[in-house]
């Protein structure tokens, strides 16, 4: 979230439950090493909900990951 | 070629997947020439210190956990921070955000090379092979593009063509987690090969080689 501080609470919280659907989604025949931890969908919907520094991490990616794909970043070459 | 150490604890999760899939580069390593393989509880301070005084090794592959600021080895000791100072050296840190503060840090201090992520290094992994790591096909598409820069130092190119090749393996694999033919799990995944892939940075002298 480039412009975190200029967005408002209502959109904040939009977005989070953006990520907590899409985290919703995840396989649970999938897990993630994030840095030192190892996260399955039960801990990372904790992450997030809680919005500690590993959710936040997490919110960053999905976002990050939704603006490259509508803007089509991620159909050029690397 | 100088000779290559390789640190790759294993006392958790994560590390004994890093430390399996180090294998690969060890055995490069073994043939083009001397390697020092760091491997489990041999991954210290101590040790890592101990041999870059005495064999001065042209490339340092490091694997574990890391932040900003420093990079861990078995039990998390730290190997490498603030107080280190590794001139003369090319280093590929397998480790999360080492290359916003740390990395910029050892190429002032004289670091030839040093390519890591600006980001936490993500992997993808199936709960069910956490014992057979090797086995592990989603994690395969996380870490054989990471084994590329080591290998591709490792056989004398530049650090250019190291990063360019790893960052390119990442994408062929990105394209193929988001195609019609990939898995569910893949094409979940792909969002976090795609953090890795804007995350890999090479920060110093891109046209070095070992």
């Amino acid at each position: 979230m480039n412009n975190e501080l200029e967005i408002s609470t209502e959109l904040k919280e939009q977005l989070k439950q953006l990520v907590l659907e899409r985290i919703g989604v995840m396989p649970n025949t999938l897990s993630i090493a994030v840095g030192s931890e190892a996260l399955n969908k039960q801990d990372m919907l904790r992450h997030v909900q809680d919005e500690d520094e590993t959710g936040k991490q997490i919110i960053e990616m999905e976002l990050s990951f939704l603006r490259d794909l509508a803007s089509g970043a991620i159909y050029a070459n690397a | 070629m100088r000779s290559v150490l390789i640190t790759r604890p294993q006392h958790d999760e994560i590390n004994r997947y890093f430390h399996a899939w180090s294998e690969e580069v060890v055995d490069m390593a073994r043939l083009r020439g001397s390697v020092y393989d760091l491997s489990g509880p041999k991954a210290i301070r101590k040790n890592l210190d101990s041999y870059i005084q005495s064999k001065n090794p042209a490339f340092l592959f490091l694997n574990g956990h890391g932040n900003s600021k420093n990079i861990a080895g078995h039990d998390n000791d730290i190997l490498v921070d603030y107080r280190s100072s590794l001139p003369d050296t090319v280093m590929y840190a397998r480790s999360c955000d080492a290359a916003q503060v740390l990395g910029p840090g050892l190429v002032e201090k004289g670091t030839k090379v040093f390519i890591g992520y600006t980001r936490k290094f993500i992997c993808g992994y199936t709960p069910d092979k956490t014992w057979r790591p090797l086995e592990d096909a989603m994690a395969k598409l996380f870490l054989e593009p990471s084994n590329l820069v080591a290998t591709t130092l490792i056989k004398g190119n530049t650090a250019q063509e190291a990063h360019g090749r790893s960052r390119a393996a990442m994408y062929k694999n990105f394209r193929k987690m988001i195609s019609s033919t990939a898995t569910f799990e893949e094409r979940y995944a792909a969002r976090w090969m795609w953090s890795n892939l804007n995350s890999q940075v090479l920060l110093g002298d891109s046209s070095i080689s070992i």
